[in-house]
């Protein structure tokens, strides 16, 4: 797919700015704080409605301005011309259409542009606590199945009321000053007459036990299938990126155990969980048992990635995981999906930048970020457009 | 900007749901502009309104009565009723012409979050009329939220034992409310109703 055109008014700190994408591979060259990856984060709004650097809205206005609008031509080997766009507005409201019809479901827009995106940050992956590692996944699916964005959704609700309520309880409970014995509580909910506000609200906790099962099986079930397919290509990209010398593997950490391929297999390991973990939940007040504690675990030559071995060695990881998922876009798409990649290229030694080059060639649109041209090969240049951004403007060339 | 009353006026205008400052400041402007007396009718209206409407003693639907024209009409069905989420929903049902039962108004949706629980909801009112009448079906018609789910099956739950409990079908599954669903929407929505498990 190919990004011919972007437009941003009152989006961050560009007033009003139209960019014309005429190369494969555009650089956007400047120097710190002027508006690059702010260019690059309008391309994600377009992408998944969401921002990797902000939720919220307000940031994403430009100072003073009441809403921030972005919208982009799209051309897709599939369906044709399309036209993205998204309006923000300091109140919170969002609209998004497609080629000028309003959409009511965010779900009706998603996954139309697919793109991936690759920064510094992505070190978290390898670094950071296993949310960023959801996250990561999450976003791969949203694109992939931008249905699961609104089964996630329905899960993160669930969990707040569940949590909402253990709060409640363990509140009441507090001042009861007696120790909560649920299976007391929970039992018969047909007798409503004779029941207190607390055992209503108990039996009610059961209602939502088995929602938070239904919806956290079907996160756990996308997850668990989004990452077999990921696992044999990040693990050959590893291979080749390291020559062989290191070994990845890549394996689901489900906080409920994904025994069989069954949706009700699964919701009953889920509530038998509940269960058993039900004392500590009451204590902490919280949901203990969920998908909102899964994990991914990347393992080098037996050894968690996060202690083995050095920044470059964390580096090839990232970017085979980013190989992998620019390779599952295109099965799963059918087209070549963008990629984005902000501050990352100077970054990586010279091996890893050719390996990256190489995979990309002229097949995958590509906006690359950079404070200076210094580390590009030569030949790359030339190919390139090359576009200065400054105090959120962008000028054909440096001057 | 604004001298004193104004002010209020707009205020209070803005606290309206769906009125912005400039809507606000448009109806402030228009009502100065009104003559005395039609303001004066305004002003008792919402009193009046405020005053004398409370909720129907049977179903809760509002109802400046006792009991609802609805409740007291003897040409409804006393055998089929609706649960519905607030007195909104029950309009918007009624626009339908379809539906030719009775209505239970829960007046909200269990929501933890927001302090709700089933004690807060008229719900025990509603178990006691399923139990004591002979009612034959009892419809939810309730948005398939996460709230509006649990609440169905929490309601399902206590009136099983009494009677058979349907659920109207929902061609919008993601998070379509019931208010803005259209009439026709509405009407097949009710007629494709399913049992609950
Ligand atoms: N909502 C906003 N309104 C105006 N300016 C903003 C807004 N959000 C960020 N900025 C400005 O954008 C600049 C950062 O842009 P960014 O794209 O992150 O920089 P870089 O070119 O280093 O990638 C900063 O100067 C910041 O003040
Ligand atoms: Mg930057
Ligand atoms: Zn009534």
């Amino acid at each position: 797919m190919y990004l011919r055109s972007l437009n941003l008014r009152h989006f961050r700190n560009y007033t009003e700015q139209s960019v014309e994408f005429t190369a494969a591979k555009t650089i956007l060259l400047g120097q710190n704080a002027q508006g690059k990856s702010n260019l690059l984060e309008a391309v994600e709004l377009l992408s998944a409605l969401k921002s990797h650097r902000t939720s919220r809205d307000r940031d994403l206005i430009q100072t003073d301005a009441l809403a921030a609008h972005i919208s982009g031509q799209l051309h897709r080997e599939t369906s044709g011309d399309l036209e993205l766009s998204l309006t923000l507005r300091a109140n919170g409201r969002r609209s998004v259409a497609l080629n000028g019809v309003a959409m009511r479901r965010q779900v009706d827009f998603l996954g139309t542009l697919n793109m991936v995106q690759f920064s510094s940050l992505d070190l978290d992956l390898v670094r950071g606590g296993p949310e960023c590692r959801r996250h990561w996944v999450d976003g791969l699916l949203v694109q992939l199945e931008p249905i699961y964005a609104h089964v996630l959704q329905q899960y993160n609700q669930v969990l707040r009321q569940r949590n909402a309520l253990l709060k409640t309880l363990k509140r009441e409970n507090d001042r009861a000053g007696n120790l909560f014995d649920r299976a007391s509580t929970s039992s018969s909910t047909s007798d409503s007459s004779s029941n207190s506000a607390s055992d209503l609200e108990a039996s009610s906790l059961s209602l939502w036990d088995a929602q938070l099962a239904v919806a956290g099986s079907r996160v756990i079930r996308r997850r668990a299938r989004v990452i077999q397919r990921l696992i044999p290509l990040a693990e050959a990209w590893h291979r080749s990126i390291s020559a062989s010398t290191e070994a990845l593997t890549l394996s689901y950490l489900p906080n409920v155990e994904l025994l069989e391929d069954s949706p009700e297999v699964l919701q009953q390991t889920f509530l038998d969980k509940i269960r058993s973990r039900s004392t500590a939940e009451f204590h902490q007040g919280t949901t203990l048992v969920g998908p909102h504690r899964d994990d991914i675990e990347f393992t080098i030559n037996q050894t968690p990635a996060r202690q083995y071995g050095s920044q470059g060695q964390q580096r090839t990881l990232v970017l085979a995981l980013k190989l992998a998922e620019l390779q599952l876009i295109e099965d799963v798409i059918g087209e070549p999906p963008l990629l984005l990649l902000d501050d990352v290229l100077a970054e990586l030694d010279l091996t890893r930048q050719n390996q990256l080059l190489e995979t990309i060639q002229d097949r995958f649109q590509t906006i690359i970020t950079t404070t200076h041209l210094g580390a590009f090969d030569a030949q790359w240049l030339d190919a390139s457009q090359i576009l200065y951004v400054k105090a959120g403007q962008l000028v054909p060339e440096e001057f | 900007m604004y001298t004193r009353p104004l002010a209020r006026l707009i205020e209070h205008f803005q606290h309206l749901p769906g009125v912005g400052p400039k809507t606000a400041q448009r109806l402030a402007l228009h009502i100065l502009k009104r003559p005395k007396e039609e303001v004066a009718a305004l002003a008792q209206a919402l009193l009046d309104a405020k005053q004398q409407v409370g909720h129907c003693s049977v179903c809760g639907h509002l109802s400046a009565d006792p009991v609802c024209e609805i409740c007291s009409s003897p040409k409804r069905d006393d055998r089929l009723l609706c649960v519905v989420e607030d007195s909104r929903d029950l309009i918007a049902l009624e626009k339908t012409r379809e539906y030719k039962g009775k209505y239970h108004v829960l007046g909200g949706l269990i929501s933890p979050i927001d302090g709700i629980g089933p004690e807060q909801l008229n719900i025990q009112a509603l178990v006691r009329r399923v139990s004591q009448q002979s009612i034959q079906e009892v419809i939810m018609a309730i948005s398939p939220s996460v709230e509006g789910e649990t609440t169905t099956l929490y309601v399902a739950h206590l009136l099983k034992p009494f009677t058979k409990v349907t659920r109207i079908a929902f061609g919008l599954p993601m998070g379509g409310d019931l208010e803005y669903a259209d009439e026709v929407t509405l009407a097949r929505a009710l007629e494709g109703r399913r049992e609950l498990e």
